[in-house]
């Protein structure tokens, strides 16, 4: 169970502090593939870096009894001059990887990238950086999934693969993503949080959830 | 699947801060002259300045080679300002970082830090054994003293530039002050002078700087004779006492919205 507990959170402008939430306490419910769906700056990410521990609140809690991933993005915590295989070492080892050398094989046979995996990332093409991006974290055990529009680079076949993964993965884990492409959210999600002026609401059906999302 | 290992907090934080370390070695010593040029780049500094210096006095200063003596200012001195650098420029730099929530603000510092002075325990030893195959005399009487001096300075580098760069989260025109106010250090730090070159009654204008003090007491560690007036290690420990507080109270207060910005 994630809950958020009281929290309030703003940023800085020139005009004054712009809030993202607003004392908001929320739980999000377990067992469920869950969609995060908003319009442009209503807080997604803002959203899921306060469940991801990437951020902290301005005031309030949130509670995490689950083992989060990061938020699963294009860039994070992947430099340019390093290797695929001492990138994913380096991930490994800042999450707590207890093998790492076997850690290292799963990832890149999932990512696909054969001998590039030897190769600089700034050398690798958008594509196989999600895929890299995204390989690091599935292979790894968490509970939680949070996937930031990643899924959206990768070609057919990947998406396919990275579904079935996740997929096999769900017995004991789960995935909360945040994407654009709805074709995208429909192939991984099973259920909706709609956010809407700072307040989340929580839909047991996708299909609802899109609808309500789109009527906004 | 890959399983996690169940960490305390002690144990995430000497696997990040390794993990961040390895990284920096990684990354700070791509280019072909790797960490070659750490030790050219002041040896040959050393070499003009103590040439210069040497014509004017006749290859001793104040009981010591003149060589030896601008080699432990130059070292000294990039010992601190690179690691000031180092220590300012870290969490800015690996900002992305702070995605992972093991991944804390001092861990970054720290580990940029730890690189700094393993480069500069590499360089020192380089010097070493350069001068030992130069033939040039080099003595070390009080080792130990000579190593509480170099750490004390490293600390203290590492936690004003800790302190520069959280403000610098707030205040971004810092950098600009910083290349104002680093740079005249060069100059008042001791480095190409003693403070026993100056009459008494200046010394207030220079006696403030506790780099000043580090490099003078590192020399009188190495060569007693080379006397030790006007500087004290009470108040170098004093200031690197004073600055890590600073710079730890200051972290503990606005980590958490230093990288929420």
């Amino acid at each position: 169970m994630i809950s958020l507990v009281n929290v309030t959170k703003f940023y800085k402008t020139s005009l004054g502090n712009k809030y993202i939430f607003k004392d908001l306490s929320f739980d999000i419910p377990i067992g469920h593939n869950i969609a995060i769906l908003g319009s442009n700056g209503a807080g997604k990410s803002t959203l899921f870096r306060l469940l991801a521990g990437s951020e902290y609140p301005n005031k309030g809690k949130v509670h995490c009894t689950l083992n989060v991933s990061w938020p699963v993005a294009l860039a994070t915590g992947i430099h340019p001059e390093m290797t695929g295989r001492e990138n994913t070492r380096f991930i490994g080892r800042v999450n707590g990887v207890k093998d790492l050398n076997r850690y290292e094989d799963r990832v890149k046979r999932f990512a696909e990238l054969r001998n590039n995996y030897e190769l600089p990332v700034r050398t690798y093409s958008s594509g196989m950086r999600s895929r890299l991006a995204f390989a690091c974290s599935i292979a790894i055990d968490f509970d939680v999934y949070l996937i930031d529009e990643v899924t959206s680079v990768g070609d057919a076949g990947f998406k396919r693969k990275a579904k079935e993964a996740l997929l096999e993965r769900s017995k004991n884990a789960n995935v909360i993503m945040v994407s654009h492409d709805m074709r995208d959210i429909r192939q991984f999600c099973d259920s909706a949080i709609v956010l809407h002026q700072g307040e989340l609401t929580f839909y047991n059906d996708l299909d609802e959830g899109i609808r309500k999302y789109q009527a906004l | 699947m890959s399983s996690i290992a169940k960490r305390g907090p002690w144990g995430i934080w000497k696997d990040v801060i390794f993990a961040l370390f390895a990284r920096e070695i990684r990354v700070g010593f791509n280019d072909k002259l790797g960490i070659g040029w750490a030790i050219i780049q002041p040896v040959l500094f050393i070499f003009i300045l103590s040439f210069l210096r040497g014509r004017l006095n006749g290859g001793e200063t104040h009981g010591i080679p003149t060589f030896v003596f601008m080699a432990f200012g130059m070292v000294l001195i990039q010992c601190f300002l690179q690691t000031f650098l180092a220590g300012a420029k870290a969490i800015k730099k690996n900002k992305a970082l702070f995605a992972f929530r093991q991944v804390q603000p001092i861990s970054v510092v720290l580990a940029s830090g730890l690189f700094e002075l393993l480069v500069k325990i590499f360089v020192s030893l380089g010097m070493g054994l350069m001068m030992y195959f130069l033939d040039l005399e080099l003595q070390l009487s009080d080792p130990l003293s000579l190593m509480f001096y170099f750490f004390s300075l490293w600390l203290f580098s590492l936690s004003l530039g800790f302190i520069v760069g959280l403000v610098g989260l707030y205040i971004p025109e810092v950098d600009k002050i910083q290349n104002l106010m680093t740079r005249p250090l060069f100059f008042i730090s001791g480095v190409f002078f003693s403070l026993q070159d100056f009459p008494q009654e200046y010394w207030w204008l220079l006696d403030w700087n506790p780099i000043l003090h580090a490099i003078e007491l590192s020399r009188y560690a190495a060569y007693p004779t080379y006397g030790q007036v006007g500087v004290s290690s009470t108040y170098l420990a004093m200031s690197v006492l004073t600055s890590t507080f600073l710079c730890l109270s200051i972290y503990q207060a606005y980590w958490k919205k230093a990288i929420s910005r």
